[in-house]
């Protein structure tokens, strides 16, 4: 599904990616930690087409199609989805017309008819139930006054209603207490499938209880330096990321 | 340009030649007041402080032509109606009040609510009225407001009895209609709300797409203690008129006067809003869209002038300008001596979406009394890059994400409109101006 090769990205002349390679298949789940400033949220932006990074060198393929060269519309339209870091507030903009607006967009390109505001409210309301989420948020503008936990929720609740086929979630456990984070963790088990895949970009282990990866990928200085499976995830838990970055010979 | 008062008075009067002075309203008393003042003052400069960034050069060369017969068709009224459907319906034609598309005035429409024309009032209601017109001052004295009066030839004196609560709103619709040459229209609406009766108005202003008139409407407006006006007006002109307008409003004591402008229109609007607390515990909420596109020039200039105790006002104006489009905002507020505890909240926040578009914006405050509470703020901004790459994140396109950003900064405002069809027509009229401008640059 993404193909990821060789990828070199600089912002404003500071290499961040160096070469990474990263293979995501349907129906997969890939872990990716690292270190602050090994790029892991670079990687995110970049998939999902945000202004501001230099692709020097390398190829991102999805689905078969060169994603770096499709506008950030296409891409969501093409069902990529990024959960962020940090939901943007957006005031005067209401979180149901918006989501609907987002879907229908989805669907036009899909060649599926538009949904109705009933049908759209029916598909909504069983998705809120998945997230926990309160309803008065969703007549209230995007993100605005949302605590944290009701933001990531917010991220979550699109996810749910857009059924991307490949979603990657930007250390969507940051800043979430527990209760929290094992409903944004429901979330993703209850959607995820044999037909699309995740990439869960975290800081800590902890999401990986919840989440249970394919995969682990050890992002260092804009590469990968090691993979494995969720049991290399309890290892960095118990050993730090230092004994890897030594052995990779890449300074710490 | 005309430099020399005689030439001035004659110039303007040969451009309103065919209205002879039995078609003017206002006593030759009144307007020889009015005439005098217009020989003296000239027309505002840029030097003027208040005029500096309002270019009068192209209005005032337009060429005037002689009266046509006004070519409106009834649907167009119809329709225009259908913006407040339950409401009396009070229509202009090229500054004219039509009896045919209005509903009958008088003092038969509610109770304790009496609608005249200026052309109608008897020697003894007419003196009432330029007693009004007299006293209700502007600040901002031009030639603009003496062209008004000296050449009004239609109007209306709307007045509320005591206690009386109107629940159908007035909708005021001035209609200029398609010309060959350039027209003149003044209408000149006079207001009185005796103590604790309610009222809205909703001065629509509007045109068919070939009309040419330079419109200068004007508004005073008294409200007696306790009495409450909302106040909507509307700038929907086409592309070729100019409108510049006047009005103030005296606010007695305990006294509510709400005002919402929406400017859209024209290729140059100017609104002055003037208003004076005459007693205490008074307030005053002003709020506004000014909304440019291509070379219009919108502008908005407030005057709160606070000269009692206890009173507050809060105005909140928001601008958007696209193409080469340029806006103003000034707004004074003058809190003096004996005005203590005086509540004065301004706030004007501009939305730049071109590179040549302009925004100058001037707010004022001046404070003679000790112990107020008095906050103003102005902003120019540009859409924030990261709420459209989130809405382009979900699907929508770039352009689809500006204009819902957009959307949602005049909506801001909007949302405030109590009456519904209203706030619906005027957020329609929003998304369409802004859905045909050429170049928003994000």
């Amino acid at each position: 599904m993404l193909s990821i090769k060789d990828l070199h990205v600089s912002v404003e002349g500071k290499q961040i990616l160096n070469g990474l390679n990263l293979e995501v298949k349907a129906g997969e789940i890939h872990a990716i930690m690292g270190p602050n400033g090994s790029g892991k949220s670079t990687l995110a932006h970049v998939l999902s087409g945000r202004d501001g990074y230099q692709i020097d060198s390398g190829s991102a393929t999805y689905k078969d199609v060169d994603l770096l060269s499709l506008a950030p519309e296409i891409r969501a339209r093409e069902g990529l989805f990024l959960a962020f870091q940090y939901p943007i507030e957006i005031p005067g903009v209401n979180n149901t017309s918006f989501l609907k607006k987002a879907l229908n967009e989805i669907r036009k390109h899909r060649g599926e008819e538009e949904l109705d505001a009933i049908d759209f409210l029916s598909l909504i309301k069983k998705q809120m139930n998945l997230v926990e989420m309160k309803q008065d948020l969703l007549r209230r503008p995007v993100n605005q006054g949302f605590s944290g936990g009701e933001k990531k929720r917010n991220e979550i609740l699109q996810m749910a209603v857009l059924n991307p086929e490949l979603a990657i979630l930007d250390e969507t456990d940051s800043g979430l207490d527990i209760d929290a984070l094992r409903i944004v963790a429901g979330g993703v088990n209850k959607l995820r499938s044999e037909s699309n895949a995740f990439v869960v970009i975290t800081h800590y282990q902890r999401l990986l209880d919840y989440i249970v990866p394919d995969f682990v990928h050890v992002l260092s200085n804009g590469q990968i330096i090691k993979s494995g499976t969720k049991d290399l995830a309890l290892e960095l838990e118990e050993r730090g990321y230092d004994w890897l970055l030594e052995s990779a010979g890449t300074p710490a | 340009m005309i430099d020399t008062t005689k030439n001035l008075k004659d110039w303007f009067q040969d451009q309103v030649r065919g209205r002879d002075d039995d078609q003017l309203v206002l006593s030759p008393e009144f307007r020889a007041t009015q005439l005098e003042a217009l020989g003296s003052n000239g027309f505002p400069t840029r030097k003027d402080e208040e005029w500096r960034y309002t270019p009068l050069k192209e209005v005032l060369s337009r060429d005037f032509g002689s009266d046509e017969t006004p070519k409106i068709k009834a649907a167009q009224v119809d329709e225009l109606k259908q913006v407040l459907p339950e409401a009396t319906h009070l229509v202009f034609i090229d500054g004219k009040f039509s009896q045919e598309y209005s509903d009958s005035v008088g003092s038969g429409l509610a109770e304790g609510l009496h609608i005249h024309t200026l052309e109608s009032l008897n020697p003894t209601e007419l003196s009432r009225v330029e007693d009004i017109l007299a006293n209700v001052q502007f600040t901002d004295d031009t030639i603009f407001q003496q062209m008004a009066l000296g050449f009004c030839s239609s109007g209306l004196y709307i007045q509320v009895d005591q206690n009386i609560e109107l629940k159908l709103p007035l909708h005021i619709l001035h209609l200029s209609s398609s010309k060959e040459s350039v027209t003149f229209s003044s209408g000149v609406t006079v207001v009185h709300q005796q103590a604790n009766s309610k009222l809205t108005i909703v001065q629509q202003f509007a045109s068919s797409t070939k009309s040419k008139a330079t419109t200068l409407p004007l508004d005073a407006i008294l409200l007696d203690e306790g009495a409450q006006l909302d106040l909507y007006k509307l700038g929907l002109e086409s592309a070729e008129t100019d409108h510049i307008s006047n009005t103030s409003a005296q606010v007695g004591p305990s006294a509510s006067f709400r005002a919402h402008q929406y400017l859209l229109g024209s290729h140059l609007t100017r609104s002055n809003l003037e208003v004076k607390f005459t007693g205490s515990d008074a307030e005053a909420i002003l709020r506004g869209i000014y909304l440019g596109k291509d070379d219009q020039h919108l502008d908005i200039r407030t005057y709160l002038d606070h000269a009692h105790p206890d009173c507050k006002s809060d105005q909140h104006f928001r601008g958007v300008m696209n193409d080469h489009s340029r806006g103003v905002f000034n707004g004074m507020v003058l809190v003096r001596e004996h005005a203590q505890r005086t509540d004065a909240q301004q706030s004007n926040k501009n939305l730049l979406l071109s590179r040549a578009a302009r925004i100058d914006t001037k707010p004022q405050l001046e404070i003679f009394a000790d112990d107020v509470k008095c906050a103003h703020g102005a902003t120019i901004g540009e859409l924030d890059d990261n709420a459209i790459f989130y809405l382009q994140s979900r699907g929508i396109s770039k352009s689809d994400a500006a204009l819902m950003l957009t959307r949602a900064f005049a909506a801001e405002i909007t949302d405030e409109i109590q009456i519904e069809s209203l706030r619906e027509h005027i957020q329609v009229a929003i998304s369409e101006q802004l859905s045909k401008v050429t170049s928003i640059n994000v």
